[in-house]
């Protein structure tokens, strides 16, 4: 067998080993006997402690109830479809959409958490998650709900703009959520108004463009800048297809 | 011979009837109709030899195998025709599922097929932190390979020593993504999170405990493997199982395709990441172990040798990235639809070649993603290998290749 590379690399360690055949082993066990001795063992008693696990350890996503927008990216980024939205009272007892999770079918991903435009979602450390029947794995918005302690939960989803990065700036946006927005194709607009009624932040205002032909008035869907989460509801809604995301890489 | 009257046994109801058989009638019986010297003998889908589900058939000419089938599928779940239905981002997670062992090796090959179809240049950062993040799942992938030999071989005690290393490098995997296994850590155009946004240092934000305890775990490792190899490397049981057994050739590589470990100890000088260097591999410095004996030990001993290249690259890449600092840019936007075309991209898994096969449409879908998975190609030589070696000597053997299933049937 050719020992080119052994003997450029072993440092000749492995030669003195060779001689020492015997004491080498014993003398590594001995070690690990003394060492494991005097050092705690490397397991946990598992029912009784458990592993510690830093913030950001992907187990059963939680919901923070109020924060949520009921956007529907959870939903849309699910790889495994285990989330759909669900109408919910809330506090006011008003009803709104918040996400449900099929916990069967989750694959914990951290995906929902990633692309929450406002960090409602969150990772937890929740990993006991074994029910008596399938129905049981369904976690509704108000069992989803999880306190989010820490900073180390939200999964940050910074971005550089690719534009950014080829002209050397390479700054550093704290969320790509309104990056893309909603741009109007107007000749097919009718004025429905259906995207600001589904907009979850009231980003879409309606602006008046003059009168038609009937006199009655015109109105386009205007986006504002610091209200859009990119969540891609209203170009969904729109019925004649007046609306597209426009990406900004 | 054949002229003779053949010695006839009496059947079920003969003997229901009271007809007498003997001993020397069959002895006789199978000498003539027979054909006892070769036997076929199907190992799996369940036996303690095969780390999955997978069928090894073998013919045995007494001891000796004479001829190797393997019979792989059993795991076949659609993949391939699964991502075809689903958007860039969400096969990400899915690509971690290809291969448990190996999950970060998949989905970073996924990304960089992603990112040069789009046709972008990642940051540096980016490149850095995907080489570390590769090279500890290398680790943490070799170390398991060292574990289940150690099972093969009857050594226990290798494989919980094995096992206990490769605790350390799965916590840094659980830090650095937030899961053990499937980490779902790079995105098209770069990783989930920056290394210095976990476990912050508060007092020093400049100082992430993860960069520290990476570090820490270099050194930590370099010595406990020392201690492994003085275990069973010069082991006269564990020589006398590996030296001259499951011989290949260098033509027999070239013809079966063999890539990885298995190929370089044969004496083939090539490993993708420093021939064909993709993302941060050209600007790191580390050496490509090669053995020319071409047989279990010479495979064993590439394992080994790259665990230790391993760490020498994750020191380099911790000190890169701690010289580009938290204001680096580590995650592009890029566009959620890829252009039209076809491209092909390969990546040194800790197995062989993995590559994969992107043909896009431009919509935000894949049209079709092959993958090329090192193990089923390397699985195929089983014939040659086993050739000629003893059926005890089968499961070690077939250890060196390092079976994962996920990949192989896919």
């Amino acid at each position: 067998m050719s020992m080119e590379y052994i003997e450029k690399y072993r440092d000749g360690r492995h030669k003195c080993w060779k001689d020492l055949w015997i004491v080498r082993p014993i003398f590594v066990t001995l070690k690990l006997m003394a060492k494991t001795t005097v050092h705690r063992p490397i397991t946990v008693l598992y029912p009784y402690e458990a592993l510690w696990n830093p913030d950001n350890y992907r187990g059963r996503p939680g919901l923070d109830f109020n924060k949520c927008l009921g956007c529907g990216m959870c939903a849309k980024y699910c790889p495994c479809s285990a989330i759909i939205l669900v109408d919910t009272p809330d506090d006011a007892g008003k009803t709104v959409s918040r996400p449900q999770i099929n916990m069967g079918r989750c694959s914990f991903c951290a995906y929902c958490a990633e692309y929450c435009p406002v960090d409602a979602m969150t990772v937890t450390p929740i990993v006991e998650l074994a029910e008596y029947t399938r129905a049981d794995l369904i976690y509704g918005p108000r069992r989803l709900a999880y306190e989010n302690t820490t900073e180390g939960m939200k999964v940050r989803n910074e971005v550089t703009l690719y534009s950014d990065f080829q002209n050397g700036k390479g700054e550093i946006r704290q969320s790509f959520f309104g990056l893309d927005r909603p741009e109007l194709d107007e000749k097919k607009c009718i004025s429905c108004k259906k995207c600001q009624k589904v907009c979850p932040t009231g980003a879409i205002t309606m602006v008046e463009h003059g009168t038609n032909a009937k006199g009655k008035p015109i109105l386009w869907p205007e986006v504002s800048a610091d209200k859009c989460v990119s969540c891609e509801n209203c170009v969904s809604a729109c019925p004649k297809s007046a609306l597209h995301l426009k990406e900004v890489c | 011979m054949t002229d003779e009257k053949k010695t006839q046994i009496p059947d079920a109801q003969a003997i229901a009837e009271g007809a007498e058989v003997t001993k020397e009638m069959v002895q006789e019986y199978t000498s003539q109709n027979m054909d006892m010297d070769k036997m076929w003998i199907t190992m799996g889908p369940q036996h303690p030899f095969s780390h999955g589900l997978w069928t090894l058939k073998i013919q045995a000419d007494g001891e000796i195998v004479t001829d190797a089938d393997p019979i792989v599928g059993y795991l076949h779940r659609g993949w391939e025709k699964e991502a075809e239905n689903r958007t860039y981002p969400k096969i990400i997670p899915m690509a971690d599922r290809l291969c448990y062992a190996s999950s970060m090796m998949y989905t970073h090959l996924y990304c960089m097929t992603c990112e040069k179809a789009l046709g972008i240049e990642i940051p540096e950062k980016t490149k850095y932190i995907r080489v570390m993040a590769d090279e500890i799942n290398r680790l943490q992938s070799h170390l398991m390979w060292l574990a289940a030999v150690g099972t093969d071989l009857g050594n226990f005690t290798a494989f919980l020593w094995a096992s206990r290393e490769r605790e350390f490098w799965m916590d840094m995997n659980v830090r650095l993504c937030g899961a053990r296994m499937t980490t779902n850590y790079p995105r098209i155009g770069g990783v989930r999170n920056d290394v210095f946004d976990i476990d912050l240092d508060m007092n020093d934000e400049e100082k992430s405990r993860f960069m520290r305890d990476i570090v820490r775990c270099c050194d930590h490792f370099d010595k406990a493997l020392w201690d492994i190899i003085a275990l069973i490397d010069n082991n006269s049981t564990f020589i006398s199982r590996m030296v001259g057994t499951g011989i290949i050739t260098r033509e027999q590589c070239a013809n079966l395709g063999i890539t990885g470990p298995a190929m370089r100890g044969t004496g083939v000088d090539f490993d993708v990441r420093r021939d064909d260097p993709y993302d941060g591999y050209d600007l790191v410095d580390f050496d490509v172990p090669v053995l020319s004996a071409g047989d279990s030990y010479a495979r064993y001993m590439i394992r080994v040798e790259e665990m230790f290249q391993a760490t020498r690259i994750i020191r380099q890449c911790v000190d890169k990235i701690r010289s580009l600092g938290r204001s680096a840019p580590y995650r592009l936007k890029v566009p959620s639809r890829i252009p039209a075309g076809k491209t092909y991209c390969r990546i040194e898994d800790c197995r062989g070649e993995a590559a994969m096969y992107l043909v896009s449409d431009g919509t935000d879908r894949p049209y079709r993603l092959k993958v090329r998975s090192a193990i089923f190609v390397n699985v195929s030589s089983s014939r040659d290998l086993l050739m000629g070696c003893r059926i005890a000597d089968v499961p070690v053997i077939m250890a060196m290749i390092d079976m994962c299933l996920g990949e192989t049937d896919r």
